[in-house]
């Protein structure tokens, strides 16, 4: 039989062989910078509210977890859509 | 009548104020114990660090991150990841068997863990290995210093994770945890799927992303 954790761990197997399948494609630009955004933001949610089961947990340490999965994903829309200001903000000369 | 009415009306309403009480209490649970979620929030805001380091020397060499990717060995950090989510599976249903007081399954499945959490260092080794024997090395480039900073950091936290469970094998083994007491092994789990969600995040960064 089929449990929730079992389906979790497929889902998890699926996404992660995706992300190659995508990876080697060789694709560039936003239609791979917002596939990977939406990979991290997937498979990290998923551990979060099924592995780690922060959905019927403390709500203000779920939210911490939460932030950074979304602070990481905006990181790379930032870098990607503002890359070339954000690169004149970091150089120090 | 009136009291059959009263009745119909009155029992489902207790049942909704419990259901709430329970879905309060445990809403504000706080899994495994207070000192595993600073450690976690440490090694969280130790890696949004590193992962600047990383948006920071990519938008400087926009080629370098772009071409380098390819020389990675997607395989092997595919390999990884799928043996870092197939541990932590095993780490969830150690815990489910520990909530049923099955001491023996849950030393079974964390073993399970262990097992397939040392598969990481050992791919890694390889993969580091085919990569010195094709002169990819630390030296590579910004790219390569920056891949190997990361995942080397990983890998030791994935170490310390390793360390852990192989810990609270032996105290299940012992006895150690029952279905009232089993915040130690949760913690640990705890920590060893905080790795995987730094692992599923560097794995996109330097495997698939150009």
């Amino acid at each position: 039989m089929i449990g929730s954790a079992e389906k979790t761990w497929f889902i998890l197997m699926g996404l992660t062989i995706l992300g190659a399948v995508v990876g080697e494609a060789g694709n560039v630009g936003w239609p791979l910078t917002l596939s990977v955004v939406a990979l991290i933001y997937i498979k990290s949610s998923i551990v979060i509210d099924h592995y780690m089961e922060m959905r019927s947990a403390n709500q203000r340490i779920r939210n911490v977890l939460r932030l950074f999965i979304i602070l990481v994903p905006m990181l790379v829309i930032l870098s990607f859509a503002w890359g070339e200001e954000i690169r004149r903000f970091t150089t120090l000369s | 009548m009136i009291t059959t009415a009263h009745q119909k009306i009155g029992t489902p309403s207790i049942t909704t104020l419990s259901e709430t009480i329970d879905n309060e209490t445990s809403r504000s649970r706080i899994p495994g114990n207070t000192g595993i979620w600073v450690g976690i929030f440490c090694v969280l805001v130790e890696f949004l660090m590193l992962f600047s380091v990383y948006f920071i020397a990519r938008i400087h060499n926009p080629e370098a991150f772009l071409n380098s990717p390819d020389k990675l060995l997607t395989i092997a950090g595919t390999t990884i990841t799928l043996f870092l989510l197939s541990s932590g599976y095993c780490m969830v249903k150690a815990i489910n068997a520990i909530r049923s007081d099955q001491s023996k399954t849950a030393f079974r499945w964390v073993n399970l863990a262990i097992i397939l959490g040392f598969a990481y260092p050992i791919v890694k080794y390889f993969e580091l290995s085919w990569y010195a024997q094709h002169g990819i090395n630390v030296k590579g480039g910004i790219f390569f210093g920056t891949y190997y900073y990361l995942t080397l950091n990983h890998l030791v936290h994935v170490t310390w994770g390793l360390m852990g469970l192989i810990f609270v094998s032996y105290r299940t083994v012992k006895g150690g945890y029952t279905s009232e007491s089993y915040s130690g092994l949760e913690a640990a789990a705890l920590y060893w799927h905080t790795t995987d969600i730094l692992w599923i995040v560097l794995f996109t960064f330097f495997y698939i992303l150009r």
